[in-house]
């Protein structure tokens, strides 16, 4: 085994680890902005109740996040320190702009959302929410722009064999940015949307109390899903033109691709550089997936007069279409990445020279470990994440009024 | 220019260990008392909990962004240990974040004994780090840190427990501050007890390194260096003190700047230099070679530092609004 495979498979593991927890937390928080805006205007408990039960559920989530979200940076310096040598003064300076900008600013208003229940006005309530969600987009905003910039390096100039950043805008202006930040965006509410759909769908098939509750939430869910598959597929297709002409390599087959690797067979000596065939398998499984979630559409009309939850069947085809946006968010997220293989910075810096020089034995040892470790927290996180969902709405620890008597009372003498 | 961002990740590591350190302290001290207590401890942290991990996150995000070279080396150079510290970071996050979710008690026992062992390997992995820095790296000529063995000398391993016995100090004097006033006697009495441990701790690698050749080798700025024990020690004698007198204000300043000093101290010693080489003396990686080309250096600075005051104020927002000691109404979650 050597170094630069197991550095990959840790990233491709650390990597789909959080984004399938992330897609959950961007696709939720922003139905819970609409729920706790919703209850904020009209002063009805019902939506109350809902920002709680789902906000809940949205917590829980949101813990696996942070945690992989945080070996992911880390990983940049521990296994990829070329990465950082030759291109840092350019790909360092969206990442640093995320950290501070937005996650620095999401997590220190979430944790005053969490605990802020009955105890700020419910303005400000509010707005920490507007805060939590606006923060989350800026972040998948600035991580999307360090990641185009690794599908296509622009605005930079090599001196010294290190690149320097020249044109900051052209870093916001790449053509592989805009419609992919669109369509993770997407895909994140269409993920979100499902899951809401799924667990009401669950609820109202075992008639737990709460009826009307999870009838809104199914409603709002497949609404969210329906519009969001259709972006996700326009926003999907509309990368096909300017993704193949930026990286001809990634779909493969044109006049382009061959000239290409012509030109870097001759600059960088020979080689292979065509992505590994799993990157198209599993772009062509994705827009499968997208085709087949796209058949949200025709549960819609059957919102009229509750006859999705009358006929039953539908809800049970929604609990069934659950595991398919995740797999989808992974495949798609495969096919971008090793779709510009081997490259790490698309015909700049191939992935072999950004490899840290660590001992293999020592990155087999840390592969190992975060894989078990990550994997274990995120089967955790999921069965929470089911008991939650399944205990329904009745008393969430979330915004439960303080001086609840609570499942672990405290003895008189705390330090006794 | 290089300088003012080495001060602001030196402000962020800093502040990651002052705030960072008290969920750690009070990680640790979850070893011990009944369900009861361990809660109140947690609902203690609470607010600040999530506020607190972030401080870390930003701070590597300004070591990419703005000294990328640092980040490569630092961060692989130090493999072992910065593996460590994550692991714990992971564990003390889920574990705090988590442990309530379940409603059974063997579970929730269980997930404290996670955030213990986080606690501590967090800690003592800060601690090497900083420890690390203080004695060299094999940084050759090509770049590049060689190995991780340098790692393996009894100055670290002493940095590290040093580190571990600060922040269980600094977390039982968070609790004293921050837990109702019937519990501040017996919690300020443990602190105090805690107190003499990280003098020890601290004094111990103190010697070490006075013994190491590495170590002497390593100084850049010998005044700084002899400052760093004795200003730690000083906090420490300051919060000793404080707590005697029932002042947990004064005491948990004290034991915030013992967290902080380490820091600005250890970036003291080292300058002009970061990463001193202990094979090839004209290696070693200086500040202003370690950091981002211009172009990026001013970007950061024209998109972020007007951003501070927010980020800042932000977070005292969050100190204001759930200030004072947790009572019978503090919200519950964790």
């Amino acid at each position: 085994m050597d170094t630069l495979l197991l550095a990959r498979l840790q990233f491709a593991t650390t990597t789909s680890i959080h984004f399938l927890f992330v897609v959950v937390t961007l696709g939720l928080v922003t139905l819970l902005v609409g729920m706790q805006t919703a209850g904020f205007l009209t002063g009805n408990p019902t939506w109350e109740r809902l920002t709680r039960f789902w906000g809940q559920l949205y917590v829980i989530n949101y813990v696996l996040g942070i945690a992989t979200g945080i070996v992911m940076e880390f990983q940049f310096g521990l296994n990829w320190s070329g990465l950082s040598r030759y291109v840092g003064n350019v790909f360092g300076a969206p990442l640093a702009i995320e950290t501070l900008v937005a996650f620095f600013l999401e997590s220190t208003f979430l944790g005053m959302w969490i605990f802020g229940w009955h105890r700020l006005r419910r303005g400000v309530h509010l707005a920490l929410l507007w805060g939590v969600a606006l923060t989350a987009y800026a972040s998948a905003f600035w991580i999307m722009v360090a990641n185009a910039w690794l599908q296509n390096p622009v605005g930079y100039e090599v001196r010294d064999g290190i690149a320097h950043l020249t044109d900051f805008g052209a870093l916001l202006t790449n053509p592989t940015f805009g419609m992919a930040y669109g369509h993770v965006v997407a895909a994140a509410l269409l993920t979100g949307g499902i899951l809401m759909a799924a667990v009401s769908a669950w609820h109202l098939i075992r008639r737990t109390p709460d009826f009307l509750l999870f009838r809104t939430s199914l409603r709002i869910g497949l609404v969210t899903a329906a519009g969001a598959v259709t972006l996700v597929q326009g926003f999907g297709f509309a990368q096909f033109g300017p993704v193949g002409q930026v990286q001809p390599t990634k779909f493969g087959g044109t006049p382009a691709a061959d000239a290409l690797v012509t030109e870097w067979t001759a600059r960088f000596g020979p080689g292979d550089y065509t992505p590994p065939v799993l990157s198209s398998v599993g772009l062509g499984f994705m827009i499968l997936i997208g085709f087949t979630l796209g058949a949200v559409w025709l549960l819609l009309p059957l919102l009229w007069r509750d006859w999705i939850i009358r006929l039953r069947f539908p809800l049970w085809l929604i609990m069934l279409a659950v595991p398919l946006p995740f797999v989808a968010v992974v495949l798609g997220w495969i096919a971008r990445e090793v779709g510009r293989q081997p490259w790490v910075a698309y015909g700049l810096l191939p992935t072999e020279q950004a490899v840290s020089r660590v001992d293999p034995g020592v990155m087999l040892a840390s592969l190992i470990g975060f894989s078990l470790l990550l994997g274990a927290l995120a089967v955790t996180n999921w069965v929470l994440l089911a008991r939650h969902a399944a205990r329904g709405a009745a008393d969430p620890a979330l915004g439960r009024p303080p001086g609840t008597p609570d499942d672990e009372p405290r003895p008189a003498p705390a330090f006794a | 220019m290089e300088l003012a961002w080495y001060a602001l990740l030196g402000l962020f590591f800093a502040g990651y260990l002052v705030l960072g350190g008290y969920d750690y302290g009070v990680g640790l001290l979850l070893a011990r008392g009944g369900p009861g207590t361990r809660r109140a401890n947690l609902t203690a942290l609470g607010p600040f909990f999530l506020g607190n991990e972030v401080w870390l996150v930003a701070f590597v995000g300004i070591l990419f962004g703005a000294f990328p070279t640092l980040e490569g080396e630092l961060l692989s150079g130090f493999y072992p240990v910065v593996v460590g510290a994550l692991v714990g970071v992971i564990l003390v996050t889920v574990g705090v974040q988590l442990r309530s979710r379940p409603s059974g008690q063997p579970a929730r026992a269980g997930w404290d004994r996670v955030v213990v062992v986080g606690s501590a390997l967090a800690a003592s992995g800060w601690g090497g780090l900083l420890g690390g820095l203080l004695q060299g790296v094999p940084l050759h000529a090509d770049g590049h840190v060689a190995g991780v063995t340098h790692l393996a000398t009894p100055f670290v391993a002493a940095t590290g427990l040093a580190m571990l016995a600060l922040v269980a100090a600094h977390g039982a004097t968070f609790l004293t501050l921050r837990l109702p006033a019937a519990d501040a006697a017996v919690l300020g009495r443990l602190a105090g007890r805690l107190i003499p441990v990280a003098v020890t701790a601290v004094a111990a690698a103190t010697a070490l390194g006075l013994l190491s050749d590495r170590v002497r080798a390593t100084a850049q700025q010998p005044p700084a260096a002899v400052l760093l024990p004795l200003s730690l020690v000083t906090a420490l004698l300051v919060a000793r003190v404080a707590l005697a007198r029932q002042q947990p204000g004064v005491a948990f300043a004290a034991t915030g700047a013992a967290l902080a000093l380490p820091v600005a101290l250890v970036g003291a010693v080292l300058w002009p230099a970061v990463l001193v080489s202990t094979v090839d003396p004209s290696a070693t990686l200086t500040v202003a070679e370690a950091a981002a080309s211009g172009p990026t250096l001013r970007l950061l600075g024209w998109l972020t530092i007007p951003l501070l005051p927010a980020l800042l104020g932000f977070q005292a927002m969050c100190w204001w609004i759930f200030r004072g000691r947790t009572d019978g109404r503090a919200p519950v979650y964790w």
